[in-house]
């Protein structure tokens, strides 16, 4: 198999970067921004089995089925300028009536006992209600239902491919990255939303020269603080959230970086 | 958050016949703006027309324009798409920049470019419906005047409204040369000059454009421009991301040698509109890329701001903020 | 210690796995049915009375159940020991944004509608609102002022001497989820699902509010979404709810919006602090006056304790300490992190680098030339106090020596660049709290279930009490189940002023002792090795075995003075032309005892050094004192310091063994994280620019 020509996109430093990477892993990380496998072996070595048990834990908890989440009609009584939609979530098609002010945040929230996704702000000032909307990370709170009419929604609850949590989810997990846990979902649907926009070659306000052809892009540090800074995190989760979307986007280990002395 | 009538429009000349016959309708594209400030009772529109399902064809193409290096952004098409797009980036990679200096990630996925020349002050007083505010009640007087004025204008203000127009976008657009294509009910187009679409507050700060009523944007049109190689947009903010301007500055130089053939400056964060330093850019044409130079145009242009109790520093710091823009400019935006 | 295996490893978050899938349940995430929604709305005054409220138009609003103002809310308890007043108990309006009323509606939409279309009408009085014009009327604090010496004539005959007032602002804390409460009656018993720091004390204070029993009350809080001080005396919030659902007999969702946050839930108070300090020319401390000016609540005091580390940081022979304050029409402050300490270190490490300054001495030598034996307020020993070695181990670390004495020469492109330093420090305490260990039996497996009405607002309460019990019981991880955040459980502290991980695992890990010996006593034999509770659970055959132990703080204690330290190091780039700071690089030191979880600890440690950033160059809030309300009232208008505002952090722990506070060694960690941030990084700003800011945050317009 020509490597060459089965990533075209690769360029030659990536390729260094990525040199000890089985070539599995990096058909998969042209694919998805991120090797599952390789990822895994990081875990592994990192979480002194510490960490098998959270995964044990994982395996129990998401295999529940997914709530196929209820749905709690609401009278004509309680709905003013009702608008009928359907949309998907998670995968799961939605038929309802919305109140037409209802945001996608609350519907979610309120009608299908989804409460992963959280109210920061209600006003598009911090991101913990981030969700992905037919790929692209969205502000949930500043979206109306009536305006998902055939869309396909994910939320927090979404993010985990059956019992295997995403490498971003295992990622926040072994670096830390969240205290209170509440702007966390936020956080995690900004992340995955944000590799597949650095594979997709997106540049930010502080990439150095923009007028350049796209190309997937291996993320700085400030690179990804940049792409993360409409996820408020009050508990101050940054660098541990940085260290996760590096680990998972350069397939590498992160360092932690913490010393006992005297 | 009031209640209004959710409506889907199909083709732009159905909507724009809507928000014409319908007095208290509005458009809905990324909502970014306009819901948040529907649920401060700012906005109070009781019908709300959902224009994001118009036709690709018809609004949401990035295209390129007649002349090599124009380009045409559908008024739907989104900030990230519109900035990421190659088209812009390798050709007016000043928007791209100006684009990624606002709002964060989640909101450009959201936001459209008409939408976002169509966004609100932000303006503390404006944004409370429980103070005085010309803009959102005319004649109730305007807050900030002998209020918290430090976010707000240093040029073009009157006495009825000191708001600044909060968009990074736009100061780019004006640096472009941008023109605003608009439809309206009658299926006409009209275009209109960039720097001539946002006003000044005068006597009627309540009207942030020249838009008439019932017309739609349909795009934004780029003419080629000569200092895609030597641009840059600077913001300086309180905080490093996601925060509105104290001063930004749009700079590009069409250069040759060492020679400013012309420049093109605008400053975002100082005025109801974007603001383009026409001074400074005048005393540039012809002279040479001098640190001297810039200084004395920065000068030249920010000696005619006239700020107010809380907003003096944006003085110095629209001087300071134009030298390095066009410093960066010449550096082609390398930090 | 010996023994422990787990305790003291970067053992991964317990609760991750729930927090990393959106399946934590915070206060409004439960699914309970047939619940209405409940909107606040806030007087338009500072000061004055409400005269009339018309609710003619709210009620037609199709879905409304109720409108509650004073006029028609049940009497409850003033004093009942919620913080903030603001229980629609009468006409009379305190502050800007008092709650003057609630909307209930089948609908979270209907209700925020309704709230709008409620008319009110006042009579206003002259509100005290504008600090500035008021500061010449501050009086006395309940605080007593601690004189030692003679400050005044020290000082007028000094060699070196300083004499400065630093401001902070108001600042809000904004934990990430808002206030918020589900309440749900069942008869006379009412559960409260609501984030609360101090699980127990948010029972207390709402049954006695509401006039009922405590065991009628129950919180649920389980995860909460920060809180920082602001979630542990509780407000308003919590009882209307309560009034709410039974009003209208139906559970009831009462949140606060985001804007609703800055007058609902307390603040940190402006702090004008005035520090004399003096020395002579060898650089020995002469004289410290630390003298505060800040305001209250117009009925009620509350006063961040800002001259706190002056107490104690340096040896000094003359020394004032004093607080006046103003009452105003502003909501009572309460406690932020860090409280007094945060601000005051600003304050004190700020004056301690512009002496060292003036002395051209290294502010790190002049801090090691003025270390205290013992604690200079009250003559007591200390427990440990390992400063100095926070500074050295630092100075190695951070690369001190590279610093530029002179400010404002070290320059990169368009940046100047400097280093700052600055210290702090916390008490320790350990405070009464209980657990109970439940040890199951199934086959030859084990399993413990721990329960304590702890409280884990992203502190690490659940991972450090397993680590605690695993140890303490001789199980891995994965047979240990924590339950708190329950007013059911036995009672705790709370998770406030650093006391939450002494007390909660000093219980937990007594009750371990307890169990194993009552496990002994069963068994009636004599062991050579002491074996552990899992083991003779299985020795013994027994198939289930509990106990309670009610942990008390350690006697004897109290003669020690027990205290955190720190030493912050900041290496700051200000860009020249915009004025735009960044800090590049942050060391924290910490002496803080034994730490339980180096993972989780530095996360704690890490969030406080973020605080203090956000205190030092982001963060305030401004009122119009035209009307006294808040002008930045949203997040886009008071800036907590985004992703992109924090650079490289690093952690250094300075190992101590200090069982004197507690018998684990613990001195937490909560507080200290955030003490002498904000004076590392403006002393960093100084050495850069060469300009001196006294007044916080630092943005952008102060240094062009």
């Amino acid at each position: 198999m020509n490597q060459e020509n089965e990533n075209p996109d690769l360029t030659e430093d990536e390729k260094k970067l990525f040199k000890d990477l089985m070539p599995e892993d990096l058909k998969e990380i042209m694919d998805t921004g991120f090797s599952r496998r390789h990822f895994l072996k990081l875990i592994s070595i990192a979480g002194t089995g510490v960490l098998a048990s959270h995964l044990l834990g994982a395996e129990q908890l998401l295999a529940r089925p997914l709530a196929q989440p209820s749905l709690n009609e609401l009278t004509t009584a309680q709905v003013e300028n009702g608008v009928r939609v359907s949309f998907k979530v998670n995968g799961f098609n939605k038929n309802l009536l919305v109140d037409s002010r209802m945001t996608l945040l609350d519907t979610v929230r309120e009608r299908m006992e989804l409460t992963g996704a959280k109210k920061g702000c209600d006003h598009g000032q911090c991101g913990a209600c981030t969700m992905i909307v037919d790929g692209k990370r969205i502000l949930s709170c500043l979206t109306l239902a009536a305006s998902c009419e055939g869309k396909s929604v994910t939320t927090i609850e979404g993010i985990a491919n059956g019992t295997d949590l995403h490498p971003i989810q295992a990622a926040f997990i072994k670096h830390d990255s969240f205290q209170c846990g509440y702007c966390t979902p936020g956080q995690i649907c900004s992340a995955v939303a944000l590799l597949a926009e650095a594979k997709n070659g997106e540049v930010s306000y502080v990439t150095d020269q923009v007028n350049v052809p796209k190309k997937p892009l291996q993320l700085s540090e400030n690179e990804i603080r940049e792409r993360m800074s409409g996820n408020i995190c009050r508990c101050g989760a940054y660098p541990n959230i940085v260290a996760a979307i590096r680990e998972v986007q350069s397939g590498k280990s992160v360092e932690q970086k913490w010393n006992f002395a005297g | 958050m009031r209640p209004f009538k959710y409506t889907h429009v199909n083709t732009v000349q159905s909507a724009t016949q809507l928000v014409s016959t319908h007095s208290n309708a509005k458009f809905l594209a990324g909502g970014t703006n306009i819901l948040d400030l529907m649920k401060e009772d700012v906005e109070r529109p009781d019908e709300l027309l959902d224009i994001t399902f118009l036709k690709v064809a018809d609004i949401k193409m990035i295209t390129e324009g007649p002349n090599k290096g124009g380009v045409s952004l559908g008024a739907l098409s989104n900030n990230t798409e519109t900035a990421n797009h190659e088209l812009i980036r390798l050709n007016h990679p000043l928007l791209t920049q100006a684009i990624l200096a606002g709002a964060s990630a989640q909101i450009r996925n959201m936001a459209t470019n008409g939408g976002n020349l169509m966004q609100r002050t932000r303006c503390p007083y404006f944004y409370d419906v429980d103070m005085p505010c010309n803009k959102r009640v005319p004649g109730s007087g305007c807050g900030a005047m002998e209020g918290i004025n430090r976010m707000h204008a240093i040029f073009g203000w009157s006495s009825k409204c000191i708001a600044v127009y909060p968009s990074d976008m736009a100061v780019a657009l004006a640096v472009l040369d941008a023109t605003v294509q608009v439809a309206n009910s009658k299926g006409q187009q009209r275009r209109i000059a960039f720097t001539d679409f946002h006003r000044l507050p005068g006597e009627n700060p309540e009207k942030d454009n020249n838009l008439l009523p019932g017309e739609l944007i349909t795009a934004i049109e780029l003419p080629p421009n000569k200092f895609a190689s030597h641009s840059y947009y600077l913001k300086v903010r309180d905080r490093a991301s996601y925060a509105f301007a104290l001063v930004s500055v749009a700079a590009g130089l069409e250069l040759n040698g060492n020679n400013i053939v012309q420049a093109k400056i605008a400053l975002g964060g100082v005025a109801h509109k974007p603001w383009r330093a026409l001074r400074a850019e005048e005393l540039l044409k012809g002279k040479e890329a001098t640190e001297a130079n810039f200084q004395a145009a920065a000068e030249a242009e920010m000696n005619q701001a006239k700020p107010l109790e809380y907003n003096r520093f944006k003085v110095e710091l629209g001087k300071r903020a134009i030298v390095r823009a066009l410093d960066m400019a010449m550096n082609n935006g390398s930090k | 210690m010996e023994a422990n295996k787990l305790t003291g490893t970067p053992v991964d978050r317990i609760d991750g796995l729930l927090k990393v899938t959106g399946k934590a349940t915070y206060a409004t995430d439960y699914p309970v049915k047939n619940m209405a929604y409940a909107y606040l709305f806030k007087s338009t005054i500072a000061a004055g009375t409400i005269t009339k409220i018309d609710s003619t138009e709210a009620l037609k609003v199709p879905g409304v159940l109720s409108v509650i103002t004073h006029l028609n809310a049940p009497k409850l308890n003033e004093k009942g020991g919620l913080r903030g007043g603001a229980l629609l108990q009468g006409p009379d309006i305190e502050f800007y944004g008092q709650h003057i009323g609630i909307v209930v509606a089948e609908t979270f939409e209907q209700a925020r509608h309704a709230s709008r279309l409620v008319k009110v009408e006042y009579h206003k009085s002259e509100a005290k609102v504008d600090f500035e014009k008021l500061k010449k009327d501050a009086v006395p604090s309940k605080n007593e002022d601690l004189k030692r010496g003679d400050v005044d004539a020290v000082f007028n005959q000094a060699d070196f001497a300083i004499d400065e007032l630093y401001a902070t602002p108001i600042e809000h804390h904004h934990p990430m989820e808002p206030h918020a409460t589900i309440a749900v009656w069942e008869g006379e018993k009412v559960t409260l699902y609501n984030g609360s720091q101090i699980i127990n004390g948010a029972q207390s204070s709402a049954a006695n509010t509401l006039n009922i029993k405590s065991e009628n009350v129950r919180i649920v809080s389980p995860h909460i979404g920060g809180g920082f001080g602001s979630k542990g005396g509780q407000w308003a919030n919590l009882v209307l709810a309560a009034v709410a659902a039974k009003m209208i007999s139906r559970p009831v969702h009462l949140a606060l919006s985001r804007q609703q946050m800055f007058n609902s839930v307390g603040l940190r108070q402006h702090n004008d602090q005035r520090i004399r300090l003096a020395a002579d020319k060898d650089g020995k401390l002469l004289a410290l006056a630390h003298q505060t000016t800040t305001h209250c609540a117009i009925n009620d005091e509350f006063v961040e304790p800002c001259g706190d580390c002056s107490k104690v940081m340096y040896e000094v022979p003359n020394s004032l300490i004093s607080y006046r304050v103003i009452p105003m029409n502003i909501i009572i402050p309460t406690y932020t992190r860090g409280p007094g300490k945060s601000t005051g270190s600003f304050a004190l490490e700020s004056a301690i680098d512009e002496l060292a300054f003036k002395l051209k001495m290294d502010p790190i030598d002049f801090r090691l030339k003025n270390e205290p034996a013992k604690d200079p307020s009250n003559g007591k020993p200390w427990s440990s106090r390992k400063l100095v070695e926070c500074l050295k181990e630092g100075a190695k670390a951070f690369g001190w020596d590279k610093r530029s004495a002179q400010p404002g020469v070290t320059q990169l492109g368009d940046y100047l660049i400097g280093y700052g330093v600055a210290c702090g420090t916390y008490p320790a305490r350990q405070r009464d709290s209980s657990a109970i260990i439940k040890l199951i039996r199934t086959g030859n497996k084990v399993k413990a279930i721990v329960e304590q009405a702890a409280a884990d607002l992203g502190t690490g309460t659940y991972t450090i009490l397993t680590q605690t019990a695993a140890d303490g019981l001789g199980l891995p991880i994965s047979q240990v189940q924590v339950t708190i955040g329950d007013s059911d459980l036995p009672p705790a502290a709370g998770s406030v002023g650093s006391v939450g991980a002494a007390s909660y695992a000093n219980a937990v890990n007594e009750a371990c002792e307890k169990i194993t010996n009552e496990l002994l006593a069963k068994s009636g034999k004599q062991f050579f090795v002491r074996p552990t509770a899992a083991q003779l659970m299985l020795s013994e055959g027994i198939d289930a075995f509990q106990t309670r132990m009610d942990a008390k703080s350690p006697e004897g204690a109290d003669a020690y003075s027990a205290h955190s330290f720190n030493a912050n190091f900041a290496e700051v780039w200000v860009n020249r032309s915009t004025g735009m700071t960044t800090v590049k690089r942050f060391l924290a030191v910490t002496a803080a005892g034994k730490i339980l979880n180096p993972k989780t600890a530095r996360s704690q440690i890490i969030g406080g050094n973020i605080w203090g950033i956000g205190m030092a160059l982001t963060e305030e809030s401004i009122i119009d004192p035209r009307w006294g309300n808040f002008i930045t009232r949203s997040l886009a208008d008071y800036h907590v310091p985004a992703n992109l505002d924090i650079g490289d952090m690093e952690t250094i722990f300075i190992r101590e063994n200090d069982i004197i506070p507690n018998k684990m060694g613990i001195k937490g960690i909560g507080e200290v994280g955030i003490v002498g941030v904000a004076a590392a990084v403006a002393n960093a700003i100084f050495n850069a620019t060469g300009k001196r800011i006294r007044h916080l945050p630092i943005t952008p317009d102060k240094l062009i």
